[in-house]
């Protein structure tokens, strides 16, 4: 065995460095890589919705609705009592910074990824080389969180939006976020703050739904209806304080001061975090950026409050069937364990329950009943909650032995797969388009083309779900923040295209303010087609290309 | 060599040595790991019973007992990767603290972390390991573990395209290429081939003869019987053991078998 000499040499920094660098090297391409992976996919879909801007024009005028432009129509009913402005604003603001504080405290906020956390932390240097530049980096986030929510927040709200007042404004909300993250640090840090995590959890997930029920409540109360005056100390929640600096406060610019102590505070305590702490949260982080990537707001949340769970309660479905033949006994006995999974996890279908009705929170709020942001709205929570519901899906994704259990051909497994989220989808979508209509948005109409969409949307999840993991076998791609494999760019959109082209008639119906009799054969269609694509099986590329290694298949 | 036992195999042959590391300076039977009353566990909750034992320089502790009794959950607390419910342990004389440098400098842990750098080789992998434990020759010390492990053809591959026996080699090949007092493995030859398991039961035994301390989960009695010195079998209640009565209890997973 060789001699080990040792002596100090090597710097956390200088390691942080080596390991970036090395797995640059071999990268072969670069921005440029990264935009063409995905400019196909970006102008298919812009093209799609110029096509679909055209049709809405030109139903709009057949339909005889106005010569108003769609962009700026209101899709509410008139007469309708919405909920007032500072009210949602509020509701929002805490809403945000509910899901940011519980975001910042399950990604870390102190951001080690698990490869470096097996690699590096066992090392004997000094851990605030690693730790420190992921604490200061991770500031960025929330900044353009602040940024982002409380800019144009301020600019609808304020009675005289100057500049200055703008920027003491977006200030006073990047303190805020500041704040959260060093509160976040600080739990890390300390290895507390469970209990806040759970009340996070429930402001994010219940807040958006006292919009709706105060915009119910107003539509049915009359004179009792909840007004301005009932909902003006909501402007004095901490949360709502970059608004009232826009409004011309100063004192809750102190909350800045706060801030920069407490992260100054943080910083001086970083090397405290426990190697356990830092593990915890690099696979937390791993599972969240999953989730981010599948775009699924369930497992994100559900990352973000207690970490993956295989269902909570005891729910037992019958899983053995007598009668008929093995293949519907086989077909049976795995859509119930499909059933079974989706029913051991509440929390789930309490969150596609919610993403129901954030179009028609967004259609209560005074100024915010327009059909162009209630489309927007219904586009996103229904791709949301589409892809929440395939957690059984994705597990046979990454696990496809438990697939191979069933004596059943692929296909049929795959339509097996099929079955939860296409009967919850065709739950959720009227739903969703009724709880609008009860605000005075849509039609009946549009309320039985919406049911026809729902199982299109079930197979845009299967989509979602089976799509191919990104290829580190072949040359990776240079980005800022290191090496990313081939095709992981491109991965991102495959799930959310088919929601978009499943989702086409509904929207530019809602939209056109009318439904014409040719929107439900149109509809009809396209959930079919999603249906047979959303259940295709991709044949291994061997299998394409005529056998293994391009060879001829056997005969 | 790694530089604690190196210093210390000098020592009994009698040659001066430079002693730079707290685990060089103790004597060979000082306890490089003390547990005493340690209840091992998650969220406060115990999974297994009350361990006591001490590890010196020298020795090789296997902890057995069947799936679920808790091994692995003993030893992550025993490294300080999982806080204890009750009792504690003393690593090198200190309470155990994964955060401090002698700390870190001292005890080497292979654990079944499948967690890699998808963008860097194997051999980048393990300079990161031995330069960052300042080793001096880099190179030639993980040129010699690569081929040591069986992995010197594979220097140049990147991790996700080795199979998960060949990860394993690299896994281990991370302990051997830097400096340790005392090496903890969680059945370390899980996923490895038989010819391996022979090879990494001669290394480790030869290592703990020349001093190193070693604490090592397994569920193979022949492994066991090459490489401990002195058993620990985890079950419902906890037994001390000769390396043979627990290699006939792994076969039996019967705690009071000869």
């Amino acid at each position: 065995m060789a001699s080990m000499q040792t002596s100090e040499r090597f710097s956390a920094r200088e390691i942080r460095h080596y390991t970036f660098r090395a797995g640059l090297s071999r990268t072969q391409g670069g921005l440029m890589e990264l935009i063409s992976e995905v400019y196909t996919s970006i102008l298919g879909g812009l093209t799609l919705l110029t096509m679909a801007g055209a049709l809405i024009v030109a139903l709009r005028h057949n339909l005889g609705v106005g010569d108003e432009s769609a962009l700026l129509a209101s899709a509410v009913a008139p007469g309708f009592h919405s909920v007032t402005l500072l009210q949602a604003s509020a509701t929002v603001l805490l809403t945000l910074a509910a899901a940011l504080l519980s975001l910042e405290m399950t990604m870390g906020p102190v951001a080690m990824t698990l490869p470096q956390t097996a690699w590096w932390l066992g090392l004997p240097v000094r851990r605030r080389g690693f730790i420190q530049p992921g604490f200061f980096k991770s500031l960025i986030w929330p900044t353009i969180a602040a940024v982002m929510v409380v800019l144009p927040m301020a600019l609808g709200m304020a009675a005289q939006a100057s500049p200055g007042r703008l920027a003491l404004s977006v200030l006073c909300g990047a303190g805020l976020a500041w704040l959260l993250y060093g509160i976040a640090a600080w739990c890390q840090v300390t290895g507390s703050g469970a209990w806040l995590r759970k009340v996070t959890g429930a402001i994010t997930l219940l807040a958006p739904l006292t919009l709706v029920a105060t915009a119910l409540f107003n539509n049915a109360a009359g004179a009792a209806a909840i007004t301005g005056q009932h909902t003006a100390w909501m402007e004095y929640l901490p949360t709502s304080w970059p608004l009232l600096v826009a409004d011309g406060a100063t004192w809750p610019l102190l909350i800045v001061a706060l801030a920069l102590g407490l992260l100054v505070v943080v910083n001086a305590n970083l090397e405290r975090i426990s190697t356990a702490a830092l593990k915890k949260a690099a696979a937390a982080g791993a599972y969240a950026a999953s989730s981010l990537l599948s775009m699924d707001a369930t497992e994100l949340s559900r990352s973000l409050s207690a970490g993956p769970t295989t269902g909570s309660t005891k729910v037992r479905l019958r899983l053995a069937f007598k009668g008929g033949t093995e293949l519907s006994r086989s077909v049976k006995t795995l859509a119930a364990t499909h059933a079974t999974m989706a029913l051991r996890s509440p929390a789930v279908l309490l969150r596609v329950l919610v993403l129901a009705a954030i179009p028609a929170s967004l259609a209560s709020v005074e100024f915010l009943g327009n059909a162009v942001l209630i489309a927007v709205a219904l586009y996103l929570c229904a791709h949301f909650a589409a892809t929440a519901l395939g957690a059984t899906a994705r597990f046979s994704a990454g696990n496809p032995a438990v697939d191979m259990l069933m004596p059943l051909p692929a296909k049929a497994v795959r339509q097996v797969h099929y079955l939860v989220p296409g009967v919850l989808m065709t739950l959720w979508m009227p739903v969703s388009f009724g709880l609008l209509l009860a605000l005075g948005v849509g039609s009946p109409a549009l309320l039985g083309l919406a049911v026809l969409a729902g199982p299109g949307l079930g197979a845009a999840t299967l989509r979602a779900a089976f799509r191919p993991a990104p290829d580190w076998n072949m040359p990776a791609v240079a980005s800022p923040t290191g090496p990313i494999p081939t095709g992981a760019i491109r991965s991102f959109l495959i799930g959310p295209d088919l929601t978009l082209i499943v989702l086409l008639p509904v929207v530019i119906c809602l939209i056109s303010g009318g439904v014409p009799l040719v929107a439900f054969p149109a509809q009809l269609t396209l959930t079919w087609l999603a249906f047979l694509w959303g259940t295709h099986i991709r044949k291994p590329k061997s299998a394409k290309d005529g056998g293994m290694f391009g060879t001829p298949p056997a005969k | 060599m790694p530089r604690a036992y190196t210093s210390m195999v000098m020592n009994q042959s009698g040659s001066a040595s430079k002693n730079d590391s707290p685990g060089s300076q103790q004597s060979p039977r000082r306890d490089v790991v003390r547990a005493e009353k340690l209840q091992a566990g998650y969220a406060g909750k115990a999974v297994c019973g009350v361990v006591s034992f001490s590890l010196h320089a020298a020795q090789s502790l296997a902890l057995v007992g069947p799936n679920g009794a808790g091994k692995s959950t003993v030893v992550k607390t025993v490294v300080g990767q999982l806080e204890a419910v009750s009792g504690t342990t003393l690593v090198n004389g200190a309470e155990v603290d994964d955060r401090t440098l002698d700390f870190r400098r001292e005890v080497a842990v292979v654990f079944d972390d499948d967690a890699f750098f998808p963008a860097l080789t194997v051999e980048e992998h393990l300079a990161i390991v031995s330069a960052g434990h300042g080793v001096e020759d880099v190179e030639a010390v993980i040129a010699a573990e690569l081929e040591f492990f069986g992995l010197a053809a594979l220097a140049k591959s990147r991790p996700y395209n080795l199979s998960s026996g060949q990860r394993r080699r690299m896994l281990l090949a991370a302990a051997f290429v830097r400096p340790r007092s005392l090496l903890v493995l969680d059945e370390p030859e899980q996923r490895l081939d038989t010819a391996m398991r022979h090879k990494l039961a001669d290394r480790l035994r030869a290592e703990v003869d020349a001093g190193l301390a070693l604490l090592v989960v397994t569920h193979d009695p022949d492994f066991l019987a090459a490489v401990a010195t002195k058993a620990l079998f985890i079950a419902d209640t906890i037994h001390t053991m000769t390396p043979r009565q627990a290699a006939a209890a792994i076969a039996s997973e019967n705690p009071h078998a000869d």
